[in-house]
């Protein structure tokens, strides 16, 4: 391949350097405020620590909650428990609709299909006051099922956009194959479909951990007794209003944020193309 | 009608059959509604004669399960941001709360505060914990009285069985009767329920009950229905299938958005509800009377959120073409690294940047003043003006939202065949002419959609707006949404309001998504 000439080399360099800078930046500076002394930033734009400290981090795993439980592990407790239930409900009832939708014909599949669509893309917080009104009404604020049905009116249609997508990629003749053989509908799926579907499945429900996982306005507003908080919570009450600890949000928001950062990058290359399909098909 | 009578029979208890489930839901839900009525009018009731007795000093009555006197709040002496209350009652004064309190301790010393702030109530407990509580000026401090939740009465299984046990009989009675009595006898059995749901829900339940079972009988004699249960039938295993997330959906979207549509015709103050018809959606698209920059007039949220999204999605487009172009020459090693490296924001969950560079743009300690001090130039209070508020929300959303223009650009550029610009060098074709002719062309069926679904994701950024800019300075820089969640949950629960609003964005996006996916059809073809 021929080279282009210099300049052109070093004006490429030149902005990807730049651009890499300003993404590297912002993330720099928690790293630094992470390891550095003090509640608020420092009055420095340099992104490099002068004192280290892990003092932030004992904070997080050590400070203790009202009620004395220890602060942080609780609530990423209740974090991991909100994310796993509405994957399990997504990914649970979503898999059957989703082999209907890429491989039955039925009066309404099209009109199905778009809405599945429609909802998918539309934002949750659409639905916030209403579903609000609801559940107060049915006693479920502050609770755990309340929250996992909330973030379920998003998990479902995903999982079943998603798999839909998956079941399409999957070749007919197995399928064909064991209708040969004489097996039913559900057999078919459940014993031939399913267990080829794993690697979808597995995806789709690591997607839907980790939308779940990192939900912010839902918690903030459902959650208002501050023993039930979610992670997003309590990071985002660490730098509220009143009183702000920013050596506690930049610890917090890294242990946070790094598991499901290393599953974004271990999955990125299927989201993309599960979310550039659904809009051309749609 | 040549057919034996059995299967006649069946279909008309088949008829019959979906006739009374629709009778059985209304009448059901009908009752409900009456038995917590009436239950909750007695508990409020009781609470209301308790708070009573202890104003009058007499010993509360046998149901409260808490009440007394509590005195008004003194700072703590050990504590002094804390404002411990104590309550007298027939058992002397104690403090209320502390290790060993009584659970009951929380609604005592809320409704307290409650009274102080509003004056005497009567209410259910706001906890969805069916307690009743009473607040009135009592001597020496407020009269406080807590009922204990009542278990409701049972349902009445009885009645209903009777009652559709009652219309399976006249509807068998009429087909096997057959001609006129056929159509009767389907029509009186599928409304029995009306008699015992209008005791409970009064006329309406009673028409509509009536009228569905007259409908099945229309749909019925005209063979509709017999049509679609053989649909059914045939599509019985795509229905089964569909059925989990179809209900799901129903339950958990449907309802709560049509429960929305609703609530948009009703105002919400105070607790109560009143009918309003269109004035919601007249307040809101009048402008409300106020001036046309006022930050709380409908149309100037909606010019910023669509300035907002414009330049939002055309930097996200523009860098991230720019950096997918970059990335692809053929000559730059270390590709993937780069790529990681500048995915890097996607990675990270939005709510954490959006606080990241909230503390970065704070006056005092903010990284990006530091920056511009370092620069020798003057600091910015960024949050002060509309510009410089609105230019942080842009420059969060940018930092946070290009790697995904970047990623389906990288994508769509891999689909264009390195000889197509050979051939245009060859041809003479200067850079511009091989981007504005081969690349661009390449590039729209790909980010077209891409557009589409980011200009929505953009339109519906509540994070970044609520948490960066926090709608500052005096919510001037909010958008739709966060506009509406504050009606609902900000300005005193105005969610009448906030339904109109949720209702108006929908409509936004859909005639967005319509229109703009046909753009991109259109494009697509020439």
């Amino acid at each position: 391949m021929k080279r282009p000439r210099l300049y052109l080399q070093l004006l490429t360099y030149a902005a990807l350097v730049v651009a890499a800078a300003v993404v590297l930046y912002p993330v720099l500076l928690v790293v630094k405020k992470a390891f550095e002394p003090g509640r608020q930033f420092a009055l420095s734009a340099s992104p490099i620590p002068t004192t280290l400290t892990t003092e932030h981090f004992a904070d997080l795993f050590g400070a203790r909650g009202g009620h004395g439980e220890l602060l942080f592990l609780h609530h990423a407790w209740n974090s991991l428990v909100a994310a796993i239930l509405t994957t399990i409900v997504g990914v649970s009832l979503s898999c059957t609709a989703a082999y209907a939708l890429s491989r039955m014909r039925f009066p309404g599949h099209k009109a199905g299909l778009i809405t599945f669509l429609v909802v998918q893309m539309f934002p949750a917080t659409l639905l916030i006051m209403p579903l609000y009104v609801l559940l107060d009404r049915l006693g479920l604020l502050n609770s755990m099922v309340g929250l996992v049905l909330v973030y379920a009116t998003t998990a479902i249609p995903f999982c079943v956009w998603t798999l839909k997508g998956y079941f399409d990629s999957l070749p007919r003749e197995l399928e064909e194959a064991a209708r040969m053989d004489g097996a039913g509908a559900w057999q078919t799926f459940w014993r031939v479909m399913l267990p080829l579907a794993r690697p979808g499945i597995a995806v789709t429900a690591l997607f839907s951990f980790m939308t779940a996982w990192n939900e912010f306005i839902m918690a903030s507003t459902f959650l208002t007794d501050d023993s039930r908080y979610t992670l997003p919570v309590l990071i985002q009450s660490s730098v509220g209003q009143y009183s702000s600890d920013w050596g506690f949000f930049a610890a917090g928001a890294i242990v946070t944020s790094l598991p499901v950062m290393a599953l974004f990058y271990v999955l990125q290359k299927f989201l993309v193309g599960g979310l550039t399909a659904g809009s051309v098909k749609g | 009608m040549t057919r034996a009578t059995p299967p006649h029979t069946g279909a008309q208890l088949r008829d019959w059959t979906v006739a009374s489930l629709f009778a059985l839901v209304v009448a059901l839900a009908v009752f409900v509604g009456h038995r917590n009525h009436a239950l909750r009018a007695r508990q409020l009731e009781l609470a209301d004669r308790a708070a009573a007795e202890i104003a009058l000093g007499r010993p509360p009555i046998a149901e409260a399960e808490a009440a007394g006197i509590v005195g008004a709040p003194h700072p703590s002496a050990t504590h002094p941001f804390l404002h411990p209350r104590t309550v007298t009652g027939p058992t002397g004064t104690r403090p209320l709360g502390g290790p060993s309190a009584p659970a009951v301790d929380k609604l005592l010393y809320d409704a307290a505060e409650r009274y102080d702030a509003r004056g005497p109530f009567v209410e259910l407990a706001s906890d969805g914990s069916g307690h009743a509580i009473a607040a009135r000026p009592g001597t020496g401090g407020v009269a406080v009285a807590v009922i204990a939740p009542e278990s409701p009465e049972g349902m009445p299984w009885l009645i209903i069985l009777g009652a559709l046990g009652l219309g399976a009989v006249i509807a068998a009675a009429g087909a096997l009767i057959g001609g006129a009595a056929r159509p009767l006898g389907l029509a009186i059995g599928g409304a029995l329920l009306a008699i015992p749901a209008n005791g409970w829900g009064g006329m309406g339940a009673t028409i509509s009950i009536v009228c569905a079972s007259l409908a099945v009988t229309i749909a019925s004699g005209r063979g509709t229905l017999a049509r679609a249960f053989a649909g059914f039938r045939t599509h019985r295993v795509a229905i089964a299938f569909l059925a989990p997330a179809s209900l799901a959906m129903f339950v958990l979207v449907a309802t709560p958005f049509c429960v929305g549509l609703v609530l948009g015709f009703f105002d919400h103050q105070h607790g109560q509800w009143s009918f309003v018809g269109l004035s919601n959606f007249g307040e809101i698209l009048s402008g409300g009377g106020r001036a046309f920059d006022d930050p709380l007039n409908f149309w100037f949220i909606l010019g910023v959120t669509v300035v907002w999204t414009a330049a939002n999605v055309f930097l996200h487009v523009t860098i991230g073409v720019a950096l997918a172009m970059l990335l692809r020459q053929a000559w730059l090693p270390g590709k993937g690294v780069w790529r990681m490296l500048l995915i890097l924001p996607w990675a990270i969950p939005n709510y954490i940047t959006a606080l990241i560079w909230k503390g970065m743009f704070q006056g005092e300690y903010g990284a990006i003043n530091a920056l511009l001090h370092a620069a020798g130039l003057d600091g910015v209070s960024w949050f002060s003006s509309w510009a410089t508020a609105f230019s942080a929300n842009v420059v969060t959303n940018t930092w946070l939202g290009f790697p995904f223009m970047m990623v389906v650009a990288i994508g769509a550029l891999e689909s264009v065949p390195r000889d197509f610009y050979e051939a245009a060098v060859v041809d003479g074709a200067t850079p511009w002419q091989r981007f504005i002719h081969i690349t661009l062309p390449h590039l729209k069926p790909a980010l077209g959609p891409a557009v589409v679904l980011g200009s929505i994701w953009t339109f519906n950024m509540f994070n970044v707006i609520y948490l960066v800019s926090a709608g500052k300075p005096g919510g001037s820089t909010d958008i739709l949404v966060t506009d509406a969640y504050r009606w609902a949950f900000e300005r005193g629960e105005r969610y009448g309001m906030a339904a109109a609003y949720g209702a108006i964005i929908f409509l936004v996006l859909l005639l967005w998504t319509v229109f703009g996916s046909r753009i991109g059809r259109r494009e697509d073809k020439s």
